[in-house]
This record gives C-alpha cells, structure tokens and sequence, in this order.
C-alpha cells in the first residue's frame, strides 16, 4: 500500500511539473499581428435625380435652357477614414432616358477651392417615350489616383441637351454609387 | 473537495469534515480561466504559410453570435471559518473577482472586416452585440447547518463593491444593403429598430479626470470603491447536500443570487432609430451665379441625426450577477484510512471517489453548461489527487487535475484544466487554473 501511495504521489507532481513546463505554443507567428488589415469593400449610393423637361425651364423667361447643373457637397469624402484609408473605388453612373435627344453628362469632382480633380463625361444615348433607354458608365479609380478622391468634397452633376429636332418632351433617371475599398 | 475550504465557496451546503481554517491573506485562492468557442490562437496566428487576414476573415465567417469568449479571475484576500458547535460551520472572507463575457458581435464584426459588398440584401444583426464585464470585491459571511445525520444545508450572504462595471445586452436592430432593380438607385441602404445601449459605471470620472489624477489617486479611488466606496449589490448562495445511502451523496447550489445597484459614476450610452436612403437628391434648381447652392449634405446629415439618434444618459441601472447552478452526485467506495461510519462527524469516509457535476452559469443568452465526471482518490492521509473530465462548449476532450497535499495542519491546493492542451495552448479554446494554501483543522 505505501509503494502504491509513493508511487501515485510521485506520478501527480511529475505530471504537475510536466503539465506547467510544458504549457506552450506552437505552430503559431505572433508577429503576424503587425500585418493585420481590416479591408471592407463597401457599396454605397452616392447621387440619384428624376427630372423631366419642367427642370430645363428658365423659371423667369420659361424658355428652355440647354444646359443644367447642381452642386452636392459629399462632406464624408473628408472623413479620416478616406483620407488614410481608402485604396480604390469605381464609380457607376447610369442614366435611364426618354428624351429623343442626345443629352451630354458631366460629372465632376472638385475641392474646396472648386479646383476640378477629375471628372467623368459620356453622352447619353436618346430614349423614346415608352422605349427608355439606359446608358452606363464606370469609372476605376485605383492606389496611383486615389489622391484626387481624396481631395475633392463636391460633385457637379451637369447636363447639356444636343441639338435635334424632335420635341424635348421625356424623363432622365439618373442613378449612382461608389463601390469603396479599405485598408485599414 | 470536502477536505478543502473552497468546496463552501461553491455549495454553503456541502458536507466538510474540517473544523476550522484559515487562508493565507492573499493567497488562499488564486484562480484564472480564459475561454473561447468558434476560435483558438491557431486558427489567427497559424504559421502556415497562408495570408492572416484570409484566416481571419474564414474564422470570422465560421463563428455565429453565440460563440463568445470568457475571462474569470477570483482572488482571495481573506478567508477564515471555524466550528461553531457540532451543527453549525461559519465561514467568512473577502475576494476579488473579476469577470468578462463577450458574444461575438458577428454582424457588426464582419460589416467592417468585410463591408457589404459581399452581403448585399442579407442583414448585419446589432443583436450580435452582447457583452458583460465587471470587477468588484466581495465580502460574504456563510454557515454551513447540519440539518440531520443526513441533510446538510448552507447560505451564504455576500456584499459586493463594484469597482468597474459595462455592459450591453438585449439590443437589437439590423443594417440591409438591398439590391433595388426597380427603385430609384441601384441600392438602398436601411437602419431598421435600432436600440443599442451600453451601461457603464466606474469608468466616465476616471477619463474625465485622467488629465489631473496620478497613479496614486487613481489606485486610492480604485481601493476606496473595493472597500464599499463603489456601487453596491447584495447576494446569496445557497446549497444542500444529502447523503442518500452510505455510499451515495447528491448535492445542489446556486451561486450569486444577486444584484450590484449602479449608482454612481454612471454614463450609458444609447443608439437608437431607423432610417433608409438611396443617395442624395439633387434639384437643379434655377440658381444665379451667386446664389447659394443647397446644402443638400447638411439636409441629409440633419435627417440622419434625427433619426437615427445617440444619447448618452446618466441614468442608474442595476446588474444582475451572472447566477451559477451547481447539481452533483457522488459514489464513494474503498475503505478509507479512518474507521469510519458514514453517519459519523468524521467524514473521511472512502479512499475512492467517483462522481458526475451538471453546472451552468446564467449568460446574456442564456445558461452555459459543462458536465464533469470526476475520480477522486486519496493517496494517503494528507493527499489526495482528482481527476476530471469536463463536456462544455469549448471542447469534448478537457482533462483535469487537482492535486492536494497537507502537511501538518498547512495545506497547498493546485488545479488545472484541459492539460490535454498544455502542450500546445495555440489549439486550446479554454485554460483553467486555481491554487491556493490555507491552514485547515481538524480537531
């Protein structure tokens, strides 16, 4: 009975002392921890606008203007996290048109001090009423241009009706989103 | 453990052959145990060769919400009891403890690990977002009653002091990117029935005041609230046990039946509302070219703010502490070394024993449960080892050990769990370990 006490007694503080020498980590690479990287790619909608002839009317003469424009601060291009953050982003604009005439679309982005950082042009293919017709457009901004997303705040949205001679009579959608990487 | 003082820390009930004791201040128990389900060391920091931000993001996708990870830490600072007379055992002391409980907050962890891209028209759940965390000191004052040769039975008072407390639980609300083939843009983003909140107590005078405290104030007013200068709370465990014939003992506790009242050094922080947009509409308005362009941001940036909103309030709330249920059955057989009867006052009754323990502790979402299957075997007089076999949510193969020893009336305690993993922590969910050294009587 004592040889079986001593020996039980002897094998817990083996496997006691064992148990707390051999308490360790393998396989692992903690310094892997300093290449850690949130990267959300992240869809967001930027600007959207329905319109019809009634906004290319001159509300003092009511004549019909050519050309149409607004301005839409986008305060959150400002944010820390596009700032330092942002790797890439490609831009979708889509129009959906029932005007019988070719309409050109400028999208600029500018800074603070209206400086234009780059802008994206296309022309609007014509519609019919009944037979919308969509004209899509994308732009890739990567890493060696991300800079000038960076340093704009507005975007221009701006119109200019072509010459024709069907009657400017129809409806433009207008839809757009940014689709936004990160490496945080 | 009826030969050890802790086993009246877990069930006030529990039947003891010891007849006093004393812990060494500071010393009597140390315990640690950390846990998490869904996740190890391995699956982040394996050196595999593969990307960690790849590991990191399959590990992410593989946990769900009730995965949750767990730090417990208890320190003794003073523990005594003695005989009152042949019934009645009275056991008192002071501890700290400190406990944190975390689900894993999936929805809003993948929404910025990953973004939306990925999820469009599946919902990122702020349910996801549950958590506990609380240091406080405990005073308690128990007696243990031997009702009849049978039934013992136990109660134990505890005061708590709360030293830091946060938490945030039963909130909900969910972020959708729906694809809109037929709506104004080509998504819409939607906030439904947000309601966050996050209580805290403790924690807002020390920021406020970390320009002017030192370490010395800041460590004085951390001991001023250890010693009832906190917020405060009361509680009870209760337990019985009851020998069922001469080798069967069943045996039932509760643990923490209690609240700490946050009252003071309160900030809560709420969120709360709902909201949808598909982007900001511009008007082409009929504008000079000095007029003002509208501010179609701040237009929207007011919208958002009023409804989606974030208060933060100073308003007392009360926790309740995360209730523990204990429920045992114990087999003993061998011939101990004492003569013994198992009706006697001297309980050291056999040399082998084997039992079964359900325990839970009461979580945000609900009970947490292990099931051990223990041998425990005394060696010879002064020592005794067991072994354990735990079924929790952390694995299926948690081997432990507790190993005792006394030497005259000086006994050294040290119990560890899931040594299967110790020789490689890396794949090991959970780790446990608990020592202490006291003087216990038994005359």
């Amino acid at each position: 009975m004592k040889f079986y006490s001593s020996l039980l007694t002897k094998f817990v503080r083996l496997a006691t002392v064992s148990f707390l020498l051999m308490g360790c980590v393998k396989d692992v690479d903690l310094d892997q921890r300093n290449d850690i990287t949130l990267g959300p790619d992240l869809q967001i909608d930027l600007l959207i606008y329905d319109i019809d002839q009634s906004h290319f009317r001159d509300t003092a003469t009511g004549n019909i203007k050519n050309r149409i424009s607004d301005t839409v601060r986008l305060e959150f291009l400002d944010d820390s996290y596009i700032q330092e953050d942002l790797t890439s982003v490609e831009f979708y604009f889509r129009h959906i048109n029932t005007f019988p005439r070719e309409i050109e679309s400028k999208i600029r982005f500018l800074s603070e001090g209206n400086r234009e950082q780059f802008a994206v042009n296309y022309s609007i293919t014509p519609g019919a009423d009944g037979n919308p017709v969509t004209t899509e457009q994308y732009e890739l901004i990567e890493e060696d241009r991300i800079n000038l997303v960076r340093r704009s705040i507005k975007m221009v949205v701006e119109l200019e009706v072509q010459p024709g001679t069907a009657v400017f009579e129809g409806e433009l959608d207008f839809a757009s989103k940014g689709f936004f990487s990160f490496e945080f | 453990m009826d030969d050890l003082p802790q086993t009246l820390m877990s069930n006030p009930g529990a039947q003891i052959n010891f007849t006093g004791h004393i812990g060494i201040p500071l010393f009597s128990q140390i315990h640690l145990s950390a846990g998490t389900t869904g996740v190890d060391l391995y699956d982040i920091f394996a050196d595999d060769g593969t990307n960690i931000n790849t590991r990191i993001q399959e590990t992410m996708r593989s946990m769900d919400a009730r995965d949750y990870f767990a730090i417990n830490q208890q320190l003794e600072i003073i523990s005594l009891g003695w005989k009152l007379d042949r019934k009645n055992y009275l056991s008192m002391g002071i501890y700290q403890e400190m406990d944190l409980f975390a689900y894993f907050p999936k929805g809003p962890a993948i929404l910025v690990n990953e973004g939306n891209n990925d999820y469009l028209n599946e919902p990122f759940y702020f349910d996801d977002v549950s958590f506990t965390g609380e240091i406080l000191t405990v005073y308690h004052l128990g007696i243990n009653h031997k009702f009849d040769r049978r039934l013992t039975v136990g109660a134990r008072a505890k005061f708590y002091s709360g030293v830091f407390n946060a938490e945030s639980t039963g909130n909900s609300g969910r972020f959708t990117t729906y694809t809109t083939p037929n709506g104004r843009n080509v998504y819409k983003h939607e906030v439904v029935d947000l309601n966050v909140l996050v209580n805290t107590s403790g924690f807002a005078s020390l920021r406020e005041e970390e320009e002017v405290m030192t370490v010395e104030q800041a460590t004085a007013e951390l001991l001023s609230r250890s010693f009832f200068g906190g917020n405060v709370g009361f509680g009870l465990d209760l337990g019985l046990s009851y020998i069922l014939d001469e080798q069967f003992i069943l045996s039932g506790s509760v643990q923490d039946l209690g609240a700490v009242f946050q009252r003071k050094d309160v900030e809560n922080y709420r969120y709360f509302g709902a909201y949808e947009t598909s982007g900001l509409e511009p008007l082409f308005p009929d504008l000079d070219e000095n007029d003002e362009a509208i501010p179609y941001w701040d237009i929207f940036e007011d919208e958002v703010d009023r409804n989606l909103r974030d208060q933060t309030t100073y308003e007392s709330y009360t926790t309740w502490r995360p209730i523990k249920a204990n429920f045992a059955m114990e087999y003993g057989f061998g011939p101990g070394f004492l003569p013994c009867h198992y009706l006697s006052d001297k309980e050291v009754r056999y040399m082998n024993l084997l039992g079964m323990q359900l325990s839970g502790v009461k979580r945000p979402k609900g009970f947490v449960y292990a099931l051990t299957a223990y041998y425990d075997r005394k060696i010879n007089e002064n020592q005794r080892f067991k072994l354990t076999y735990t079924l929790d949510d952390y694995s299926l193969t948690n081997i432990g050990l507790m190993y005792t020893k006394t030497f005259n009336k000086f006994n050294v305690y040290l119990a560890v769990n899931n040594v299967l993993a110790y020789p490689d922590l890396a794949k090991a969910h959970s780790a446990s370990i608990q020592l202490g050294m006291q003087l216990v009587f038994n005359d």
